[in-house]
């Protein structure tokens, strides 16, 4: 219940670097790969003819990440969702599988592509992603990363609840926190208001930030009488019905945050 | 993992939306197949078509869903190895027609059909999955009398907060109003409508709604089932191709229309389960569930 709403509240954000972090992290650790730059026996550049002047040096992980989210204007939704392909991946590789430098580039970019078709109406064709990749893959690299993504998942593209819930725990937990402080918020207006009736006006209700950072609020140790509040259905309707731009997560911070507080 | 080798390509079967169907014979058991052959265009990559039929279909095991065994994928085609079927639901109506004039099912098997399709329809919903595609072509039928939803291309999962729904969905006779008017929040429902056109179609031998464009196909479902207002829908006017200035018309009287188009007795059992299956307003339409549990259905499940 909180994990669904909570997912709901972070697909409704913009993506951050925050989330371009957690994918780069995540990518990396499905795989180890060897870094460009730390080849043990140094090489000769290769030969003349073997250079391909279309291909750009391999960018890092997460200038790559960001490229694509900034090129494609991508959902967050279908972004994040493919966290859960990552990790599946994780677990079904074996343990001493070993890539190249550019591996963990193509496991992401393979996973977003399928993301995308599997969760979306209309997605981007293969032709697009490799433009969108400035040149570090072409048509036939995305073509195949995408046929042996899917031989290893075999086919089983679906993601439930539970995967989403388990695979983005890290970005949901703080959500959650805020999801429950907002609760407490709200339960704390709504007793204000009853109390002193008609000297707090709703509009203070509704102008109330659902999620504020933890350090902006004073001790609720305070209130401990408050929690059992916030179970009532009629908050939980009010808080449903706030405008969605409120529960952005720790950013959304506004000045109306103290006021709140200062409230009590 | 299946190779290619291992069947004989037989006949061609049709044309599906992205693909074609050839009957095919597994030399190794000898059992009949369907091959669904899907052409890569390496522009586009996979299609997400196949990535959705397949995905969703590999896991979906039920009597009334046709099996997809295997999946052969080459660089540039993709083979879909299927449980073999007889026949389609549409070529079976079109072979009972006498001259130009279309035969409806005797109701036994009408409600037999209808009673497969709304399990396996309903087996798709309890695993999250919308079939959008639901029309006789799709349901194929076999010798015995069984019948299976086929031709998961435009299926989809649903249940987790993820995006883009297109009203672009369901071949036109069979698409919902909520629908034809714009709308992307759809969910189970919408499978539901096209089962009580399927089911009205078996009737009569000929399609309830067949419009020729969007508007038309509006016109004539609310010619039929009455122009919804905002008492009977209150969301309606919320949809993004509402049209305000809709011409107002009344209910008509469905199982006389109906009773007029087949020599079969159509008694007010069904009729109140065509009512509940074809409700204008989504969020009256019966679940698939329901519509099982209806009274028409008492002598499967007494």
């Amino acid at each position: 219940m909180c994990d669904a709403k909570a997912v709901k509240v972070l697909f409704k954000s913009p993506v951050t670097d925050d989330m371009i972090r957690f994918l780069t992290n995540t990518t990396l650790r499905v795989i180890p790969c060897d870094r460009e730059q730390k080849n043990a026996y140094p090489s000769p550049p290769s030969s003349p003819r073997d250079t391909q002047p279309h291909k750009r040096s391999l960018p890092s992980l997460m200038t790559f990440i960001s490229r694509l989210v900034r090129y494609t204007n991508v959902y967050t939704s279908t972004l994040l969702t493919a966290t859960c392909y990552l990790h599946k991946l994780q677990r079904i590789l074996p343990r001493d599988a070993h890539g190249l430098p550019s591996t963990s580039h193509r496991i992401f970019l393979a996973c977003l592509i399928l993301s995308a078709k599997f969760h979306n109406d209309s997605s981007p064709q293969n032709r697009h992603w490799a433009e969108y990749t400035d040149g570090v893959f072409c048509l036939e690299d995305v073509n195949l990363m995408e046929r042996q993504l899917l031989q290893l998942l075999d086919w089983d593209v679906r993601v439930g609840e539970e995967d989403l819930y388990e695979s983005l725990q890290p970005l949901l937990e703080p959500i959650k926190l805020d999801l429950q402080r907002s609760r407490k918020v709200m339960a704390r207006n709504y007793y204000h208001q009853r109390n002193i009736s008609a000297s707090s006006s709703t509009s203070t209700l509704v102008g109330t930030p659902s999620l504020q950072s933890l350090k902006s609020v004073p001790s609720w140790s305070r209130l401990p009488s408050l929690s059992r509040l916030s179970s009532s259905s009629s908050l939980s309707t009010t808080l449903e019905t706030l405008p969605d731009k409120m529960a952005l997560g720790p950013r959304g911070h506004s000045p109306h945050d103290y006021n709140a507080v200062a409230m009590v | 993992m299946a190779s290619s080798s291992q069947f004989k390509q037989l006949e061609k079967l049709g044309n599906g939306t992205y693909a074609t169907v050839y009957k095919g014979l597994n030399k190794t058991t000898g059992v009949y197949v369907a091959l669904k052959e899907v052409k890569l265009d390496s522009e586009e990559g996979t299609p997400s078509t196949a990535v959705r039929e397949i995905s969703l279909m590999k896991e979906l095991k039920h009597e009334n869903i046709v099996r997809l065994y295997d999946v052969i994928h080459t660089e540039n085609k993709l083979t879909l190895v299927f449980e073999f079927m007889d026949n389609d639901l549409k070529k079976y109506m079109d072979s009972r027609m006498v001259g130009n004039t279309p035969y409806g099912f005797e109701m036994s098997l009408v409600k037999y059909f209808e009673w497969q399709l709304l399990q396996g329809v309903a087996f798709c919903h309890e695993n999250r999955i919308l079939h959008r595609d639901l029309k006789p072509q799709n349901l194929l039928i076999n010798n015995k009398g069984q019948l299976k939803l086929g031709d998961f291309g435009l299926a989809r999962a649903f249940g987790i907060p993820v995006n883009t729904f297109s009203s672009e969905v369901v071949t036109l006779w069979y698409r919902a109003p909520d629908v034809l008017m714009g709308s992307r929040t759809y969910s189970t429902s919408i499978d539901i409508w096209s089962c009580g056109c399927i089911l009205a179609e078996m009737i009569t031998g000929r399609p309830l709604f067949p419009g020729t464009n969007d508007e038309e196909q509006l016109k004539l479902i609310f010619e039929t089932m009455g122009t919804p207002t905002e008492r009977t829908w209150p969301e309606i006017s919320t949809l993004p191709k509402y049209n305000p200035q809709l011409p107002q018309h009344l209910p008509q009287d469905l199982g006389a229309l109906l009773q007029s188009q087949t020599r079969e007795k159509i008694d007010s059992t069904l009729v109140d389960l065509l009512y509940g299956l074809l409700q204008p307003n989504p969020e009256r339409r019966l679940s698939a569930k329901q519509a099982l549990n209806h009274p028409w259905f008492a002598e499967y499940y007494q």
